[in-house]
């Protein structure tokens, strides 16, 4: 039976306490499994993850990771809150905030030197991301010389980097192209065949049926308001539609100009 | 249209140099003289040659360690067009101003040297005052190209670890680490503001209307920098940041660092000998 990692019960959360960013959320996230959380802009996705990656505490309900409490006092174990930064991962969804060092090679290296590797350890791994990401070319330039989608694999890397058990990745798709997508997703599924839990917020619903075998819809209540499987959740389009999930656009079938409601994911040829 | 393009100069000018100046890694990824030295020792023999300059009141001897300068940024592959440039300018600049009131007899009494007239009014150049002023603009320029020699030939990060070998707190030592990290983020926002600035409002600016905006996106810079600085810092605590700065490698020093570091020191008392004991 797989061992639950993360254990949220009526997690909630409000910046400067007045702005509500999460409300009641329950949730556990398995061992292995792959889950996206999907919602229009504003529904908490981003809060999320950063609770899970411990960066914001809860201030109504409660957060466990790997069977300890995520709170304000973790901070005072070092052991743990260096224990629970190897083992988790979050892939921010701006990679110019996440890749702020020199070059590429110091962003790679930066997470497995912080968190006391080896140097030697820490060589191997830069070798195998950059080898796994095919960022040998990249690795002398900074970081701000990069394209989106060199950047984004970059954030990728220097998150993979520390091997981490559970990455948490916030949008990591958004605004690129279709191969630099695929070669994303890729590295996912990759991932999680080799063990890795993977926590995905994203709005790209065309990729959702690879990389989450459970999908969290958050609504504008900035809570939970659905949990499935992807496929049942893609397929309600009544309900995509009524949470800004899905859009109306006009195109072409054929001769005749038609508009309905649908989403870029399968089995829909213009 | 001429003002327009004067604040469209300024700016990108300021980010260029920025850009060019705080993330001139380029020269310290190269395999020069300093480049190789081990960091700690670097900075101990930068300190002490900043400090022979600050003692020294003899032209010759800042001259000397000025040469030293110049010799060790050629050694260590820095252009000595992008080296000049960064050093000169600015800071010596602003010395050279401050000082020049002093070359005068008003301020410095003493052996005329030069006079004239201006409205009926005598000036006269001494030349203790002028020696003074070339003291201090000597100063201020060798210490400035040395302390530009010691960040372009060694990684950020690097200095950031010296700093906390030699005991300097570690929340000065955080604190300058971010500010780099924020740097490099304004210089995008600012190019990217500038950008859709001028896509909506095209070159020609009126003066007034283009110091609004340039107040504007001051004002929203500082809005978003204050946004930022927090998602900034949880990126470097996410991968396990403490405020500690590890790297790759550590420091290894060698017999150059060790000789590098004993001739500085020799500079500096022989400095301290020529200005206190010779006479």
């Amino acid at each position: 039976m797989a061992n639950i990692l993360f254990e949220l019960k009526q997690a909630g959360y409000s910046y400067f306490g007045r702005f509500p960013a999460l409300c009641s959320v329950d949730l556990t996230i398995m061992q292995g499994s792959k889950t996206a959380v999907i919602g229009a802009n504003g529904t908490g996705k981003s809060t999320l993850l950063s609770m899970l990656d411990a960066l914001i505490f809860p201030d109504q309900g409660s957060v466990k990771a790997f069977g300890m409490p995520l709170d304000d006092k973790m901070q005072e174990n070092s052991d743990f809150t260096m224990a629970f930064r190897r083992r988790v991962g979050l892939v921010f969804q701006n990679p110019d905030i996440q890749l702020f060092c020199p070059t590429v090679r110091d962003d790679i290296m930066f997470g497995p030197l912080q968190l006391r590797m080896r140097d030697s350890e820490a060589a191997k791994r830069q070798d195998k991301v950059v080898t796994e990401l095919k960022l040998a070319s990249l690795l002398d330039r900074s970081p701000y010389q990069l394209s989106i989608g060199e950047k984004k694999k970059v954030a990728i890397a220097s998150v993979l980097a520390i091997q981490p058990e559970v990455l948490l990745l916030d949008e990591p798709t958004a605004g690129l192209d279709p191969q630099t997508t695929r070669d994303i997703i890729d590295i996912l599924v990759s991932e999680n065949l080799s063990g890795t839990t993977l926590v995905t917020a994203t709005h790209d619903l065309h990729i959702i049926e690879e990389i989450a075998d459970t999908v969290h819809v958050f609504g504008l209540g900035k809570n939970i308001i659905r949990s499935a499987p992807p496929e049942e959740v893609l397929s309600d389009r009544t309900f995509l539609q009524a949470h800004n999930l899905v859009h109306i656009h006009r195109h072409r079938h054929k001769d005749a100009g038609v508009s309905h409601a649908h989403q870029h994911d399968v089995k829909h040829h213009h | 249209m001429k003002r327009s393009r004067f604040i469209e100069k300024s700016l990108m000018g300021t980010v260029a140099f920025l850009r060019e100046s705080v993330f001139a890694d380029d020269y310290a990824a190269k395999k020069g003289f300093l480049q190789a030295r081990d960091p700690r020792f670097k900075t101990a023999a930068v300190f002490f040659l900043v400090l022979s300059v600050l003692f020294s009141r003899d032209i010759p001897a800042i001259a000397v360690i000025y040469l030293i300068t110049l010799l060790s940024a050629g050694c260590s592959f820095i252009n000595p067009v992008f080296f000049l440039s960064r050093t000169w300018f600015f800071i010596p600049f602003f010395a050279l101003f401050i000082a020049a009131p002093s070359v005068f007899s008003v301020f410095t009494p003493g052996e005329p040297l030069a006079s004239f007239r201006i409205g009926g009014f005598l000036l006269q150049i001494t030349r203790q005052g002028a020696a003074g002023a070339l003291i201090f603009f000597s100063r201020v320029l060798v210490s400035v190209s040395l302390c530009v020699l010691l960040s372009l030939t060694t990684k950020h990060f690097a200095l950031l670890k010296v700093l906390r070998v030699f005991r300097v707190p570690q929340i000065f030592v955080m604190t300058l680490g971010m500010c780099y990290r924020y740097i490099f983020l304004f210089i995008g926002i600012i190019q990217d503001t500038y950008t859709a600035m001028k896509s909506r409002c095209g070159y020609a600016v009126s003066p007034v209307k283009g110091q609004r905006i340039v107040a504007w996106n001051i004002a929203t810079l500082w809005q978003r920098s204050y946004q930022m600085q927090n998602r900034v810092y949880d990126a470097m605590l996410s991968r396990g940041y403490t405020g500690e700065t590890y790297l790759y490698g550590g420091f290894r020093a060698g017999v150059k660092d060790v000789f590098m570091l004993a001739a500085a020191a020799v500079i500096f008392f022989f400095v301290l000998w020529q200005t206190y004991c010779s006479s």
